[in-house]
């Protein structure tokens, strides 16, 4: 097996038709290795979020190819693609993470329990949750702690059932900057301590550090290296 | 448990108000067609029970020409060795003109429908002995019982008072004899004798001229149920005979067609609004759906299948109509029981007939069950209709 976990090949995503048609993104062709932590960055409405939509499998690209793990998605119907979405991504959102109706933990066991594999899905849960550092919050209902911690709990989600990839739009955009640097720094070991690629859009480029990579996109097209850094400075 | 599961009632319980609501309109749909069942069958079994008692019996008998002439007394006697029979006595009708002269004034009613009954067996066979509101029933030759009404008309005819009545015979004679009116007779709803005047039947029959004869026997049951079996053996006894055999049911079946098709056309209404309380439901229930997107759009991110989705929907559909089926099916009980124990009338005359059957009981919480789940139906499919990008949509 190649240690290539995500291929897409001349992506491109049309939004409408006629006068209001927005080309959020145009001939995107970008390979992420296993164990990478991505950045992928540009100003307000470049197609940041568009992008990672596309990759998270909850949108369709109006044309070109994604392949996650080898298997090309495009082809696929859509209970395979939540099922593939539930086997290999894990998800951090900007607002909303968690389903406010259940405990912390309940949240973070809910990948497992969607799979049906519940017979270690507590105690994963359980351990993911007091490596970040909510071990006393689980039982909390998930609208009863903080923005940060909700973070925590979604990053413990992401995990739980071993993704190929975590997908994280914006994770720090609602939070205070010392809220913020803890989530980066808790991703950022995570990854490292779990080799697990991460796939992170920010509009705050610093806030990272170093990183693997950083791909900038601007009007919907993709730059990385030179130009990416190019562009950075300019933004 | 399954997680679905658990999602859909957090989610529901989370939302006491359109949990309740959506109860409520199950519950309200139940106590609709309980209490329509306690008022209308209600009545309806009242009068069926009153016709029975004042004037069919549980089997009526009579013959295809206008009167049984084989001896009254050698048919009850038949009828009264059957041991679902509790009794059975003789009847005879006819219409009269009676008049009364009352402070020097003559007032007349004519066609005044008239019941001859034998005193000794009617009480056994009848309770319409019991519908006497001043005075005592007929107990001799030449007493009468007066419906109120007909007293009514007479000026206000009262027990001692001395009236006199006109039958035209088999010959088209006319015939006059002067009773003593010994009792009004009144019933509860109006189905005893407050429009007829009651004498002996063998004072009847002497004006009728009409020796022997009798109109109809009334053979009242301890078991009702066997009313059937009774009249096939009765009929199969006397093949020879032109007798006719009735139920109740069929007896009194013109009094009842009506009722009948009544009763129905309320149920229909009862059914319309269990319908109205399902449209409730989907309103409530969209409305959660509605309130649901962003969490619907995380579940689905993660992995969750549209038909995960559905089925939280669909249980929380379960859980309303299970909940809205129960406390409905209480809350109507507790009125049925409440009608029977306060022995509830209708227009406070008419004591209605209040029974539980609890196969329409089953049944009707079994429909609003199943309203329930079809009408979350619609709400569920569109919630699998949310996307899961809606997830990613700021606020
Ligand atoms: N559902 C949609 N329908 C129509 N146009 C859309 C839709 N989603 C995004 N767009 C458009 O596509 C372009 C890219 O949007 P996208 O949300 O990917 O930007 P972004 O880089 O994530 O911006 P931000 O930093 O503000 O989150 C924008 O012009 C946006 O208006
Ligand atoms: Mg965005």
């Amino acid at each position: 097996m190649s240690d290539k976990v995500l291929e897409m090949y001349n992506l491109n995503k049309v939004y409408g038709e006629g006068d209001t048609k927005v080309h959020a993104l145009q001939d995107v062709s970008i390979t992420v290795n296993k164990g990478e932590f991505l950045l992928i960055v540009g100003s307000s409405g470049s197609g940041k979020s568009t992008l990672l939509n596309m990759i998270g499998l909850l949108d369709r690209p109006t044309s070109g190819k994604i392949l996650i793990d080898g298997t090309n998605t495009t082809t696929l119907n859509d209970g395979k693609i939540s099922s593939f979405r539930n086997h290999k991504l894990g998800f951090i959102f900007q607002f909303f993470n968690l389903l406010a109706d259940l405990t912390v933990l309940e949240n973070v066991m809910l990948p497992r329990q969607i799979q049906g594999t519940n017979a270690s899905a507590s105690k994963d849960a359980k351990e993911l949750l007091k490596i970040v550092g909510l071990e006393d919050q689980m039982y909390k209902q998930a609208n009863k702690i903080s923005g940060g911690q909700a973070q925590r709990a979604a990053i413990a989600r992401g995990l739980v059932n071993h993704p190929t990839i975590v997908l994280a739009d914006e994770p720090t955009g609602n939070l205070d900057s010392v809220s913020a640097q803890k989530i980066v720094q808790l991703m950022k070991s995570m990854a490292k301590k779990l080799g697990q690629t991460f796939i992170v859009v920010t509009h705050d480029r610093h806030q990272f550090g170093d990183v693997d990579r950083v791909i900038t996109i601007k009007d919907g097209r993709a730059f990385e290296g030179q130009e990416s850094t190019r562009l950075e400075a300019v933004a | 448990m399954d997680y679905r599961l658990q999602l859909a009632k957090r989610m529901l319980f989370n939302k006491r108000g359109s949990l309740v609501g959506a109860v409520l309109a199950v519950t309200i749909g139940i106590l609709v067609i309980h209490v329509n069942f306690v008022i209308f069958q209600g009545l309806f079994d009242a009068i069926v029970r009153d016709l029975t008692d004042y004037r069919f019996g549980n089997l009526q008998i009579t013959d295809e020409e206008d009167y049984i002439d084989k001896s009254d007394q050698s048919l009850v006697n038949w009828f009264e060795r059957i041991p679902y029979v509790e009794a059975a006595t003789p009847r005879l009708s006819s219409t009269a003109s009676i008049n009364i002269t009352k402070f020097g004034e003559r007032i007349e009613e004519t066609r005044v429908p008239i019941v001859g009954v034998d005193p000794l067996r009617d009480i056994r066979a009848s309770t319409v002995h019991n519908t006497i509101a001043e005075g005592q029933f007929v107990y001799s030759r030449n007493s009468i019982v007066l419906g109120s009404n007909v007293a009514q008309d007479l000026g206000g005819a009262k027990v001692g008072d001395s009236v006199k009545l006109k039958i035209v015979d088999r010959y088209g004679q006319e015939q006059l004899k002067r009773f003593i009116v010994t009792g009004i007779a009144k019933s509860p709803g109006g189905q005893g004798f407050d429009y007829s005047v009651v004498v002996h039947i063998d004072t009847l029959r002497d004006l009728m001229d009409r020796d022997g004869y009798t109109g109809s026997i009334m053979v009242k049951l301890n078991d009702p149920t066997k009313a059937t079996e009774v009249k096939d053996l009765f009929l199969r006894t006397f093949p020879n005979e032109d007798f006719i055999a009735e139920t109740i049911e069929e007896a009194a079946e013109e009094q009842l067609a009506g009722f009948r098709s009544g009763i129905a056309m309320i149920n229909m209404i009862g059914y319309f609004g269990m319908m109205s309380s399902a449209f409730a439901i989907v309103t409530i229930q969209m409305m959660l759906v509605n309130g649901k997107t962003k969490e619907i759009g995380i579940m689905r991110a993660i992995g969750a299948k549209r038909r995960d989705i559905l089925i939280i929907f669909l249980f929380q559909g379960i859980i309303i109509g299970a909940i809205g089926a129960t406390v409905g099916t209480a809350a109507g009980l507790g009125y049925t029981i409440y009608a029977k124990e306060t022995k509830m009338s209708f227009n406070n005359s008419l004591p209605l007939e209040v029974s539980i059957q609890w196969d329409k009981v089953i049944q009707t919480a079994l429909i609003s069950f199943s309203l329930a789940i079809i009408a979350s139906l619609y709400p569920s499919y569109r919630a699998t209709k949310l996307l899961p990008v809606e997830a990613m949509r700021n606020v």
